[in-house]
This record gives structure tokens, sequence and C-alpha cells, in this order.
């Protein structure tokens, strides 16, 4: 890996594991084990570092959130079921880049640059999902008007933004594992008051494996 | 040339229309990309060839870029499904389909018994009196020709799978 690669990668796993604004560019040298002028060389402060972080985020997530938007996920209601793996995706790729989403505002605040991006990407996975909920409709799994599908669809992305923060409130640290189901199932819950019996035992399912995760990490 | 015109103005129309449908710019990077670079062939007044073949580029990068997004995230997709699947507790409908198995199983034993049972008739006296053969009129019915020894051998193997637990008892006492 060159050293470029090296110092993102570090910084990304040290931004999400000790925040954010609690790492400098001197703790990333440190970590590396290189001279901070040689970080200097090729990042000119921890904005530049987070800009392209950032830039990299939105490249990786955009693919991710234009699929549902370009083509439905499940080609028929047999399928229906990859909609909701979808949103693991989303998630999982979401958790990689944590660190962004705690304390967002403050974070959006301090680099300016990245808060146009970040605008996009938001309105982005609004779409998605509006999307997503739309295939529901057509295919009939759910059954919700169009004004409810809006307000649906913009829930959703509500709690998908703010779901690691409001699980570290809660929680402290856990398990990505169970953060993760947990958001899916959260995201799931809001589908469900719209869902039939049949859909209905998918959301069944996770709230099962949901107790087993908490079981197992309690044992 | 008025359909590749038509084709450009159509082109431009979809994008507009994907961006109001995707909100302010929620197509992201990709179509803003694609916007600086229609925007940058329109600028200076360029041949009108030019302007067609950097749509027709564009539309095949889109594509390309759309195509591969899709590749990863249906991997992404699957993987997901696995993981899932190996986690998810039995369901009812398989629970049933268990049941049915095993109530196939267990007729299936019972004509075999039957059979064996109707077979032994005379040389033993005990399996007229009980209809369905346990596992001691087996053995006393295995004398009786090949077929039934066959039979008999099934029967005992199905039996020590269901009383595995017994047999091994039994073993230590002996």
């Amino acid at each position: 890996m060159k050293t470029r690669d090296r110092i993102l990668h570090t910084s990304l796993a040290l931004f999400n594991e000790e925040g954010e604004p609690n790492t400098t560019t001197i703790d990333i040298a440190n970590e590396l084990d290189i001279s901070p002028g040689n970080l200097y060389y090729h990042f000119k402060g921890k904005d530049q570092i987070i800009t392209e972080l950032f830039q990299q985020y939105e490249h990786a997530m955009s693919h991710t959130l234009t699929a549902p938007i370009v083509r439905p996920l499940s080609p028929d209601r047999a399928s229906v079921e990859d909609n909701w793996y979808y949103l693991y995706v989303v998630m999982e790729e979401m958790y990689q880049y944590r660190f962004l989403y705690h304390n967002l505002d403050n974070l959006l605040q301090r680099y300016r640059e990245i808060k146009r991006g970040f605008k996009r990407l938001i309105q982005l996975k609004r779409t998605a999902l509006y999307a997503i909920c739309q295939t529901l409709v057509q295919q009939e799994v759910i059954d919700a008007k169009d004004q409810q599908l809006l307000g649906l669809a913009d829930n959703m992305t509500l709690n998908l933004t703010f779901w690691f923060s409001y699980d570290t409130l809660l929680h402290d640290n856990r398990s990505p594992q169970v953060t993760i189901h947990q958001g899916v199932l959260q995201l799931l819950a809001m589908v469900a008051p719209y869902l039939g019996d049949d859909e209905l035992s998918f959301y069944h399912d996770c709230e099962a494996i949901y107790i087993n995760m908490l079981a197992d990490t309690a044992g | 040339m008025a359909d590749e015109k038509s084709k450009v103005t159509d082109k431009a129309s979809e994008i507009a229309k994907n961006i109001w449908l995707a909100g302010v710019g929620a197509y992201g990077k990709a179509v803003e990309e694609a916007q600086g670079r229609l925007e940058k062939a329109m600028e200076p007044p360029k041949l009108f060839r030019d302007l067609v073949k950097a749509g027709a580029a564009l539309e095949e990068d889109a594509r390309e870029g759309t195509l591969a997004a899709r590749h990863t995230v249906e991997e992404r997709i699957n993987r997901v499904r696995e993981n899932f699947h190996n986690q998810r507790p039995a369901r009812i409908e398989d629970l049933m389909a268990l049941h049915k198995k095993v109530d196939q199983l267990t007729k299936k034993v019972d004509q075999l018994s039957k059979a064996l049972a109707e077979q032994g008739v005379g040389r033993s006296s005990r399996s007229k009196t009980h209809k369905t053969a346990k596992k001691s009129d087996v053995i006393a019915a295995t004398g009786s020709g090949r077929a039934v020894k066959k039979q008999a051998r099934a029967v005992s193997t199905a039996n020590k799978k269901t009383s595995g637990g017994r047999s091994a008892t039994s073993k230590r006492k002996a």
C-alpha cells in the first residue's frame, strides 16, 4: 500500500474508533510510525484528509444508492426480501465511515466543503428509499397512498442517517452486527404497518434473530 | 441528423427528468460529472457531430458505471441473504414439512412391520396377537426367507436410528 493510501486508511480507523475531533494529524502520523513532515507532504492538514475520505465515501455510496433507482432490486414479488437485504448493504457501508455520522452537524459546520456533498447524499438516500417503496407498492407488497409513501421514505432516511448516533447514545458501543441488525429492524418496523401477513414473517424472523443476538452477547 | 439531434435532446431531457426524480442532484456525482461534461461540450459552438459523440460516450460511461455498481450491489445482497438464512429461525412451514416426512416414514415402517408379522404367521404365535411387530418379533421373524431378512434389516436399521440411545445402553449392559 502506498503511504498516501495508508494515511487515509489509518485516519479512517482512528476517526471511527476515537472520534474525529479527538484525532490530530500527529496522532495519525504516530499511529503510522511516520514523521509529521512526511504526512504533511501528502496531506496539508486534517481537513484535506477528511475531504478525501468523504469523497471516497460519496463515490461508493452514490453507486450503491443509485442501484434501486435505476432498476427495482426485486424483479418480482417472490424476491421482495432482496429489498430488505439491501438495507443491510447500505447500513454496512455507512458503518465503514461512521465517524461522519457521529456529531454530524458539528462536522458539517467545520468542514464546509463536504456539506454540499452530504446534502446530495441524503437526497439520494431519500430517493433510493422512495424508489424501493414504490416498487413495493407496484408489486403489491405494501399498500400505501403516495403521500404516505413520501412520509415513509423520509422517516426511513431520517432513521438511517441518525441511527448510529442514537444507538451509541443508548447503548454506548455495541457490536457492529447488533447495531446494524437493529437499525434494519427499525427500518422494517416503519414498513411493517403497511405489510401483509406473508411479508410480516420476514419481520418476525428479523426480530427473532435480534433476540438471539442479544442473548449471545449477554451470555 | 435529425435522429441524432433528437437523441441528444432526449438524453438531456432524460437527465433532467432523472434529476427531477432524484431530488436536487440526487443522482450524485455521476450525473454531476455527466452534466459537467455535457455543459463543457455545449459551451463552445462545436460541431454537432462532436456533440453527438460526446453524448454517446456519456451514455456508454453511464451504462458501464451503473452496471458495475449493480454487480457489486447484487453481490452484496447475495452475501447478506446467505448470512441471514444461516441465522434465520426454523419456520412453521419447515417444521410442517419435517412432520410430514416423519409421518411418511412412520407409515412405511408400520407397513413393513405388518408385512413381516403376516409372513411370520404360524411360526410365531405372538405375532398373531400383536398387530404392529416389535423389535423382538422382527428378530423372531428373520428366520423365514431371504426377502423377509432384507426387510427385517431395513426395519432394524430404522429402529436403530430412532432408538440410538437405547441400543447404546443395552450394549453397556451386555
